[in-house]
């Protein structure tokens, strides 16, 4: 019993992080309808940053998070006005899967030109503290980070619903062309959407920094964990993402204690599968789902 | 091209390519070998990913269950001596990455686009992780397969004729396959699956038997390139640039044409290995922008490069507008 609680404690802890790695992923592919597998880069450059800083100046990745963010935010919307752009008008959006797949490959050469291709982790002072709660016992990192997760999802939330950017947006990806009648620049808001979603999936790495060990060639990982995460959830909003983020965490740890480790990638797999041949749409259901 | 001249070039590059290794360096032997492998797994992509338009991001897991497959048949059944010897292993090789194929085919092949390209990348992935942990496998600490080499001749030019012969196996095939009723029910599929199912293609069964055919084709190729290596883990043949290599191959050169995998495999191995061989670190950018290039400024890839640039549409789109 007490091994199935800690498990489940786990497992969440590793579902918050889950959410917030994929949810600017689930964003891209909600609201302008493209599959970006870049994403993991993102997530990768944004635990490198974390690295860098932490080792250069001390900084601790958790308040690192607004630079990175504001970093890689500009770096999304650059990326998006440029390269993604051009791949949708000029090709198709199956084309555009293929140009982010490239351009991954161009990131982590460049990645690990510049940091080297070995695993890398990042060990701030509390690494080794843990709190109790009863007799489970819960790592301080990992608590930090899925505070911090949940912090962030909240406010991504809150903007969609709440501001006029996040109403912009929403609208943009329900009808596009709507939209743009409206007065909304419809390519600037795609452009802001990558650029949220990149400074996002950067947050995200700061945190699994310190949580988890890292290298260029995790990416993939990452990608493939938003994925699944977005076929899980649902497709295009925070509580989605946070849905599919924490049953990816529960069957990873309950597959990692009572079956084996060795089988988690596995049965992550056969639950996606399983997923999108049963129930498509998500646990929740695409948010934007009747415009598509 | 009237037939009697295209069977004089075919006939002529045969000769061409037996003789080839006569004036060659062992190491351009070598390269050449790896064109003649990784074209053909471009070829073979190509029937599934051109032809029926179902982009397969992970491949390579057909490669890596031929070699194992192959070293696992010699472990039980004994390994055979000489050429003849990697007859049977090679078989099994192409038989259980095509049986795999099937199984995981019903499923995956209901997902379409970008579902199924991402379906295959985590196919890749899990299978990887198998071999590599399940000790059944034998993945992490590695498979051998005995060097099926006859005496007397070099290893490379027995691989180089090996993968040779494959790569006109699979461009014969290819070529089969396209001119067919099968090719054409895959052209179908490709450009509009739920018309061609309402108009009474049997679209589901198609699919898999590209999906199979694709499969054990790469599989065979698999199987040899463990050969080829005589030693190897879980890494050495799952390799993601392999999945990688196939779809940008087919991509430059032209997706969905017969030769187009192998002129992409030509001009991006050349280039890799030859122009810039002093920059080994740098490999993975340069291919990942050559994609990126050639989807922004040719979608069609060489072989339909005339219609694809841009300043050429552009032109037809003010004469035809």
């Amino acid at each position: 019993m007490l091994l199935f609680l800690q498990t489940t404690i786990n497992g969440l802890v590793l579902g918050g992080i889950y959410s917030l790695a994929a949810v600017g992923f689930s964003l891209i592919f909600g609201v302008i309808g493209i599959v970006n597998l870049t994403h993991g880069i993102f997530v990768i450059a944004g635990a490198y940053m974390a690295m860098a800083l932490f080792a250069a100046a001390g900084v601790d990745p958790l308040l690192a998070i607004p630079l990175i963010g504001a970093v890689l935010f500009a770096v999304g919307y650059a990326y998006q006005r440029t390269i993604i752009d051009w791949a949708i008008s000029r090709a198709s959006v199956e084309a555009s899967l293929v140009v982010t797949f490239g351009m991954a490959m161009v990131f982590r050469n460049l990645l690990q030109l510049w940091f080297g291709p070995d695993v890398q982790t990042i060990t701030p002072s509390y690494s080794f503290d843990s709190v109790a709660i009863g007799p489970i016992r819960v790592d301080m990192v990992r608590l930090a980070a899925l505070g911090a997760s949940m912090a962030l999802l909240t406010g991504l939330t809150l903007m969609l619903a709440r501001t006029h950017f996040g109403r912009a947006m929403r609208a943009v990806a329900q009808q596009p062309l709507a939209a743009s009648l409206s007065g909304l620049n419809v390519r600037r808001i795609h452009g802001l959407t990558f650029g949220v979603s990149a400074a996002l999936a950067g947050a995200s790495g700061a945190i699994i920094g310190i949580v988890q060990p890292f290298s260029a060639s995790s990416e993939v990982a990452w990608t493939l964990n938003a994925f699944i995460v977005v076929v899980l959830g649902g497709i295009g909003s925070p509580a989605g993402a946070l849905a599919g983020g924490l049953v990816l965490g529960l069957i990873n740890a309950y597959t990692a204690t009572y079956v084996s480790p060795a089988l988690t990638q596995a049965m992550m797999f056969l639950v996606l599968v399983l997923m999108l041949l049963l129930r498509p749409q998500g646990i929740l259901g695409a948010a934007y789902g009747e415009s598509r | 091209m009237t037939r009697p001249l295209a069977l004089l070039l075919l006939a002529a590059a045969a000769v061409a390519t037996a003789l080839l290794p006569q004036a060659l360096s062992p190491f351009h032997i070598r390269v050449l070998q790896f064109f003649f492998f990784a074209a053909a797994t471009a070829v073979a992509w190509n029937i599934l990913g051109g032809y029926a338009g179902y982009w397969s991001f992970g491949h390579t897991v057909s490669i890596g269950i031929g070699a194992f497959s192959a070293a696992h048949f010699g472990l039980i059944f004994g390994h055979g001596a000489g050429p003849a010897g990697m007859i049977l292993p090679v078989l099994a090789g192409g038989a259980i990455a095509g049986l795999f194929a099937l199984v995981i085919a019903y499923p995956l092949l209901r997902l379409r686009g970008t579902y199924f390209a991402i379906a295959m990348l985590g196919v890749g992935q899990v299978v990887a992780e198998l071999a590599n942990n399940l000790p059944v496998f034998q993945g992490g600490i590695g498979l051998f397969l005995p060097s099926p080499v006859p005496d007397g001749m070099a290893p490379e030019r027995f691989y180089y004729y090996a993968f040779a012969a494959l790569l006109a196996l699979c461009l014969v095939i290819s070529w089969a396959v396209k001119r067919s009723k099968f090719g054409y029910a895959l052209l179908a599929i490709r450009e509009d699956e739920d018309t061609a199912q309402m108009l009474g293609v049997a679209t589901e069964r198609y699919k898999i038997a590209a999906f199979v055919l694709s499969a054990t084709l790469v599989g065979l190729l698999g199987a040899v390139y463990g050969y080829s290596l005589g030693y190897f883990t879980t890494p050495s043949v799952f390799r993601l640039d392999f999945s990688l290599n196939m779809i940008v191959f087919a991509l430059i050169g032209g997706i969905g044409t017969l030769f187009g995998p192998v002129i992409g495999a030509a001009l991006l191995l050349f280039l890799t290995n030859v122009l810039l061989s002093g920059f080994l670190d740098i490999h993975l950018m340069i291919t990942g922008a050559l994609v990126v290039a050639v989807i922004l400024l040719m979608p069609g890839g060489i072989l339909r490069a005339g219609a694809t640039l841009p300043w050429k549409r552009r032109a037809k789109k003010e004469a035809s507008g």
